[in-house]
């Protein structure tokens, strides 16, 4: 009873009342979808299609949206194979990899036994010997040490490539020997083979001095030699040729970094720095607001890049020492080992790249 | 009369200011090519080193005066480390595992760099993110995981899910030792150093004009069909950058390879080997050691060095104009 009242009042009241305006839009919206599944409808109808069977694309504005529609369809489906490696190659074994960290491992087929054990390889490493705290200690500081030094050398030296000058080619050329020739394999023999102070100098040094002392083969630079020679105290002597090692060792992981940086400094239009002439600037006004405004991604590409270089080197020990547990089949300690280091180094570059971009590329922007 | 005046005082003005500034020039070239000659010996000394070292028979090792040429020159050192390699079966196995892994991982990481460049789609800029995440993360961290994939390899863990239910047991296949432990990686974009890739392509095809690639589509050319007709032909630049890296790169490879190679071994692993377990029983002891060593290090590297020294010049051409910066 009581709805039949009310429905018979609704009626009652639309028919004495004008139509409000919100209920004339929503009967405009009404009509308007019914135009455009009429459209629809019709579009569909009149589609042509060629002699493979595939629909002719008329240029109606409406039909190209559907295109843009497809398009991101189109997108993932160029990235799936993508989005598939990096489950399957990246992610699982991350997730796995994390896990092994925190637990007891032995391998069984097709998967790993593992028993969680919390913080227990953490506690065995460090207690069983102070081998892996050392490692982690030195390869820590030289990567703080070695990063900033190596990004500036390269920056200077990509500036000097990049201004015009004659044999510029050649000298690109040579700066990406280090890329082909500074393999890890290479490093790692190389030092095995001419000593342990570092691969580069012991060409020249130690193994000349050993060599000299011994059997007696020159080498060409051989600056320990030449140290000596000089009769100072022994420890400067080590420090000086120690220090002599790092400039080797740096200059030679400067390759990738000055080849991207050249890439980087190519991309700044010319007219910027026509313009700055014009306007008087020094060379050096130029470099602190053009030229290093410019490149600030390519700053940071360098960074993240050099440091992923220093991480995997040949020599740094912390690796070695992962490798060789491995071997042993001790896959969580390895693990653990392995992800410590990497999580401080994360950290470190995490805050790096933030203060980088808060501060620089914020205000180069 | 005044322009002549006001002439002939601003040219002395200039001609000093020339002089001056070209004075300058000269020491500041002079300091450039100072500075970039001593940097290319440290660099190139080792190379150098290496050649010298590898000519050299036992006695010049033990001859004072002999210091960069051997006087009694020989080839017994390629022959030996020739030998210490097995040169033609390391190589053909580098090739194969390493080289086909590398045009894989070319192709694969532009088609996906290709569709973070010019499509839109959900959540791209997050997967974008995990891009570079990848780049950053080493290798080394996912090696055991990986290492364990393989040997069990269960197709993408779907036979490892199959196996927990009880009852079920399918045998699962051993990778190992097959070069799929880099084709497959490879060929999904998740090789060596993939995501570094993927960000330099796709900051080059962003460059890219578009025109072209509506004016293809246009002409009714599906987003495939434009990518391989249309975009790869106009990015040789960008392909021959990337080539070169991952060339590299796949033949430097140690990491990996030498955990998932136990008999198939690709040059890298000998070679890391080559002292220890063959020069040393050859006679190449102690101090006879380097010639050997740099005979095989010069070996291993020869094919790069060559393909090196044949694009040099394109190459540093074509990073010239990828402009690898956001």
């Amino acid at each position: 009873m009581k709805k039949d009242k009310n429905v018979e009042l609704e009626a009652n009241t639309t028919e004495e009342r004008k139509p409000t305006l919100s209920e004339i839009l929503k009967a405009e919206e009404a009509e308007l979808k019914a135009q455009k599944k009429a459209e629809k409808a019709k579009r569909k109808a009149k589609y042509a299609y060629d002699i493979n069977g595939n629909i002719i694309p008329d240029l109606d504005v409406k039909h190209v949206k559907g295109i843009e529609s497809k398009k991101s369809w189109y997108g993932f489906y160029f990235i799936l194979p993508w989005l598939i490696g990096l489950v399957l190659f990246f992610l699982i074994p991350l997730i796995s990899s994390l896990t092994y960290a925190f637990s007891d491992v032995t391998p069984e087929p097709g998967y790993m036994d593992t028993t969680w054990v919390g913080l227990e390889n953490y506690r065995y490493i460090f207690d069983s010997s102070d081998t892996y705290q050392k490692a982690l200690l030195g390869s820590i500081g030289d990567f703080v040490l070695q990063l900033p030094i190596i990004v500036i050398i390269s920056l200077i030296l990509a500036l000097i490539l990049n201004s015009n000058f004659k044999g510029r080619t050649f000298f690109r050329g040579v700066f990406f020997v280090p890329v082909i020739v500074a393999a890890g394999v290479i490093m790692g023999l190389l030092t095995q083979s001419y000593g342990e102070n570092g691969p580069i100098i012991q060409l020249s040094s130690t193994v000349a001095a050993d060599a000299y002392s011994t059997v007696g083969t020159g080498g060409g630079l051989d600056v320990t030699e030449l140290l000596t020679s000089l009769e100072l105290p022994a420890d400067i002597t080590e420090q000086l040729s120690s220090l002599i090692t790092d400039i080797f060792n740096t200059i030679w992981s400067c390759g990738i970094p000055v080849v991207l940086f050249i890439a980087g400094l190519q991309t700044i239009p010319a007219q910027l720095y026509e313009a700055s002439k014009v306007e008087g600037a020094t060379t050096w006004e130029e470099f602190w607001y053009i030229t290093l405004p410019s490149i600030g991604q390519t700053l940071l590409l360098v960074i993240i890049f050099t440091l992923i270089e220093l991480l995997t080197k040949s020599d740094n020990e912390v690796i070695n020492l992962a490798y060789a547990q491995i071997t042993n089949v001790e896959y969580g300690l390895s693990s653990a080992m392995l992800w410590l280091f990497f999580a401080i180094i994360g950290v470190i570059t995490g805050l790096i790249i933030l203060i980088f971009s808060k501060t620089c590329l914020k205000r180069w922007e | 009369m005044t322009t002549e005046k006001k002439l002939k005082r601003t040219v002395p003005a200039l001609n000093k200011y020339k002089l001056k500034s070209v004075g300058a020039n000269i020491v500041v070239s002079i300091f450039r090519y100072v500075l970039l000659i001593a940097i290319s010996y440290i660099i190139l000394y080792p190379l150098f080193a290496m050649i010298g070292y590898s000519f050299m028979s036992k006695a010049d090792m033990l001859d004072t005066s002999v210091t960069w040429i051997a006087k009694r020159g020989t080839f017994e050192n390629y022959k030996v480390a020739w030998e210490a390699l097995e040169y033609p079966t390391s190589l053909l196995n580098t090739i194969t595992i390493h080289l086909v892994s590398a045009v894989l991982e070319i192709f694969s990481c532009a088609v996906a760099a290709y569709g973070f460049a010019r499509f839109k789609f959900k959540c791209r800029g997050l997967l974008f993110g995990i891009v570079l995440f990848t780049a950053i993360v080493p290798v080394q961290i996912l090696v055991i995981p990986l290492f364990l994939n393989y040997q069990y390899f269960g197709f993408g863990y779907i036979v490892n899910l199959l196996n927990m239910i009880p009852g079920v047991e399918i045998p699962y296949i051993s990778l190992t030792d097959t070069p799929f432990t880099f084709w497959l990686p490879s060929l999904f974009g998740a090789g060596l150093r993939s995501g570094l890739f993927i960000f330099i392509y796709r900051q080059f095809f962003i460059g890219l004009p578009k025109e072209l690639e509506e004016a293809s589509w246009i002409d009714g050319c599906n987003p495939l069909m434009t990518f391989f007709r249309v975009v790869i032909p106009s990015s040789g630049v960008v392909f021959l950058t990337v080539s070169i890296f991952s060339i590299i790169w796949h033949w430097n490879e140690y990491y990996q390879s030498v955990i998932f190679f136990n008999e198939t071994l690709p040059l890298s692993v000998v070679l890391s080997g080559v002292r220890s377990l063959k020069l040393e029983n050859m006679g190449y002891r102690e101090q006879f050691a380097a010639p050997g060593v740099s005979a095989s290090c010069l070996l291993f590297m020869a094919p790069i060095l060559i393909m090196y020294l044949f694009l040099q010049k394109k190459f540093i051409q074509s990073i010239d104009r990828v402009g690898i910066v956001g």
